[in-house]
């Protein structure tokens, strides 16, 4: 199954490096993403953990080149798909990547779906959008990918409004994965549905990601949807990536003092615990960052060397990566 | 331990073009002072109304409310004017539950000054500077609106609110459903601390279950507006009977990559509460539905001591004798 494990690494599909994303409001600026780095390979899930704030969302937005321009900017960084240097696109050129190349799927199924359009038709329109193809072709590819999603292909002439949220966030995915992307950014994708619903939808994301292919940034702060769909997890705070390994470094061996708040804090189900362990105090404003660490204030292990500036990221095992002085057993 | 709340057989059913919706249906428990009872199921299953009904926000159709050994369930307006300071609510959203135009000390001080509590001003503020601190509100923010503060703040102010006429009892509607996991345990920790000083008795509404497993005393399970299971919260994680209770619990992700568990997948979505049947509500999507289920509408009983289960099948499915 692993085809990459001792000859030449394969190249990635994707790699961003030192990602900077600013909002330049009128009298701050806003730094939503600070030097974000990460590479995603071929076929593999990469989840993005962190609290509301934390950039994660900008961060995807960026790749898709969707930033708000004005305000936001992206003020460093390469976006790099399989070599090619996305910051440096056309937007012509961008708009044949997304949907393509790229799909994303967005939180709320609710408000991501035209709803004076029949699901088919939204459907239909990625596939004829980027394939040149007949009428009856298309309608057919449409059909197709309802079935795949599990919503009987009956339903193409039905309205949003029909659906359920679940069946709804199924049309979504159907969108996204209408043209076999290479990447799917899936941002938030359970988080407003039900569990047992959740169960499904990630039941099926998993089975198709098995049959397209598709590489998945997947973002959330459910550490549990992390545990069950990723292979790579990178905790997000502030802006940065704090911490990312494998799912197994970062869930048996977390080193950062911020991803052992995360676990903490959570109520567990098979522990009785009279009391959580909260993170003290809350996330810092992003329009004035401090020029240090910026889980300092919160931080248990905090100390004056903190102070001294940016954290160095230290790789503590193969693959695992710290943004912390302790983690250097300073 | 004395009870506090009695719920009998209460029912709230509305009008809609298609017929009565059934938002909930048949439920009793009963809830012992000082005590907390979560009240779990997913969106549309009517734990929300059921906590609303309680409080009459929204008035019953039909059953028994009774708080403190009186009913509570057809009572004048005056009378309940006087019951609000003891039952309060703690709603889901601390965005839209918040007056935007209010800052956080009017918001707090509001209900003690419809109430008359106190004779002077001093009083007055002393009391919302109190409450402020109760909370974990630092004084400096008693002049900011709502939108200057994050969403744990907001929630706090929502908490200081609803402790503001010293009530008994307190609905907490998803209270921290909208927060992040590290703010959601700081107003995890100050509700059970709470708690212990005021001697409040909660009814917990949540669709997470491992809140509702750290939180909870007891719990009730909902389904399209009936109880199907009823037990102590230890209990019900340990032995849960009935077949909804297990998928549900089986869809929870859990955050550790050793335990990829067999889950359950339930087909199907949550069916309509319009003019249901007179049959098990849960059966569609039931794997182990068989013909009485879809016959015969099953009742509340206890299956195990203090564990109470609505299903026909509860016996035979979890190899207990009758």
């Amino acid at each position: 199954m692993d085809k990459t494990t001792d000859m030449v690494p394969a190249a990635p599909l994707l790699r961003v490096s030192d990602l900077r994303i600013h909002f330049e409001m009128e009298r701050e600026v806003v730094e939503a993403v600070n030097g974000m780095s990460f590479e995603l390979l071929k076929g593999e899930t990469l989840g993005f953990v962190g609290e509301t704030g934390a950039g994660k969302t900008t961060t995807a937005l960026g790749i898709m080149r969707l930033v708000q321009t004005p305000p936001g900017r992206v003020v460093a960084g390469s976006i790099a798909l399989n070599g090619e240097e996305l910051l440096e696109k056309s937007e012509a050129e961008m708009r044949k990547i997304r949907g393509n190349k790229i799909s994303m799927i967005f939180q709320d199924p609710m408000t991501s779906l035209n709803p004076v359009l029949t699901v088919g038709e939204q459907i239909q329109e990625v596939i004829r959008l980027h394939n040149d193809i007949s009428d009856a072709e298309a309608v057919k590819r449409t059909v197709d990918m309802l079935e795949m999603v599990g919503i009987p292909g009956e339903r193409y002439n039905e309205y949003p409004h029909q659906f359920s949220g679940g069946m709804k966030q199924r049309v979504v995915i159907a969108i996204a994965l209408a043209c076999s992307p290479e990447l799917l950014i899936a941002d938030e994708p359970t988080t407003a549905l039900d569990v047992t619903i959740q169960a499904q939808v990630l039941d099926m994301m998993r089975e198709l990601k098995e049959k397209i292919g598709t590489s998945v940034l997947m973002i959330t702060h459910d550490l549990g949807v992390i545990a069950e769909t990723c292979d790579k997890v990178a905790i997000v705070y502030a802006g940065q990536i704090v911490e990312s390994g494998t799912v197994w470094q970062i869930f048996d061996n977390p080193q950062h003092p911020y991803t052992r708040g995360l676990f903490d804090s959570l109520p567990s189900l098979d522990k009785e615990v009279r009391r959580l362990k909260p993170i003290e105090g809350l996330v810092p404003n992003p329009a004035d960052l401090p020029p240090y660490c910026s889980f300092y204030e919160r931080c248990g292990r905090r100390a004056e060397a903190c102070r001294a500036g940016e954290p160095e990221t230290v790789e503590v095992e193969p693959g695992h990566r710290v943004m912390c002085r302790c983690a250097r057993g300073e | 331990m004395s009870t506090l709340l009695e719920v009998r057989e209460l029912r709230k059913y509305f009008k809609t073009p298609h017929g009565w919706l059934h938002a909930v249906d048949n439920v009793s428990f009963q809830l012992e002072q000082g005590k907390t009872l979560g009240i779990v199921g997913e969106s549309g299953c009517g734990k929300s109304t059921l906590g609303r009904t309680i409080l009459h926000l929204v008035e019953p159709t039909g059953g028994k409310i009774i708080f403190e050994g009186e009913d509570i369930s057809q009572i004048s307006k005056r009378r309940f004017k006087e019951l609000r300071k003891e039952m309060q609510i703690i709603f889901q959203d601390p965005f839209s539950s918040l007056n935007p135009r209010m800052t956080v000390e009017d918001i707090i001080r509001e209900p003690l000054e419809i109430y008359r509590i106190h004779k002077t001003e001093d009083a007055l503020r002393g009391r919302v500077k109190e409450l402020m601190d109760t909370v974990g509100l630092a004084q400096r923010l008693a002049r900011s609106y709502p939108h200057e503060l994050d969403g744990g703040r907001r929630q706090r102010i929502g908490i200081a609110r609803a402790l503001a006429l010293n009530p008994k009892f307190i609905v907490c509607d998803e209270p921290v459903s909208a927060l992040d996991v590290s703010i959601q345990a700081q107003i995890l920790n100050l509700m059970q601390d709470l708690q212990e000083q005021l001697k409040l008795t909660y009814i917990f509404i949540t669709h997470d279950l491992s809140v509702v497993h750290h939180i909870a005393d007891n719990i009730c399970v909902m389904y399209l507006g009936q109880l199907v299971e009823r037990a102590g919260a230890r209990e019900l994680f340990v032995q849960n009977l009935h077949p909804y209770t297990k998928a549900l619990l089986s869809a929870i992700p859990v955050a550790s990559p050793h335990q990829k568990s067999e889950r359950m997948i339930l087909k199907g979505e949550i069916t309509s509460p319009i003019n249901p049947k007179k049959a098990c509500r849960f059966a569609q999507r039931c794997p182990h539905a068989k013909e009485a289920c879809f016959a015969r509408e099953p009742e509340l009983r206890e299956v195990l001591p203090n564990h109470f289960v609505a299903c026909h099948y509860a016996h035979e499915l979890n190899n207990l004798s009758e």
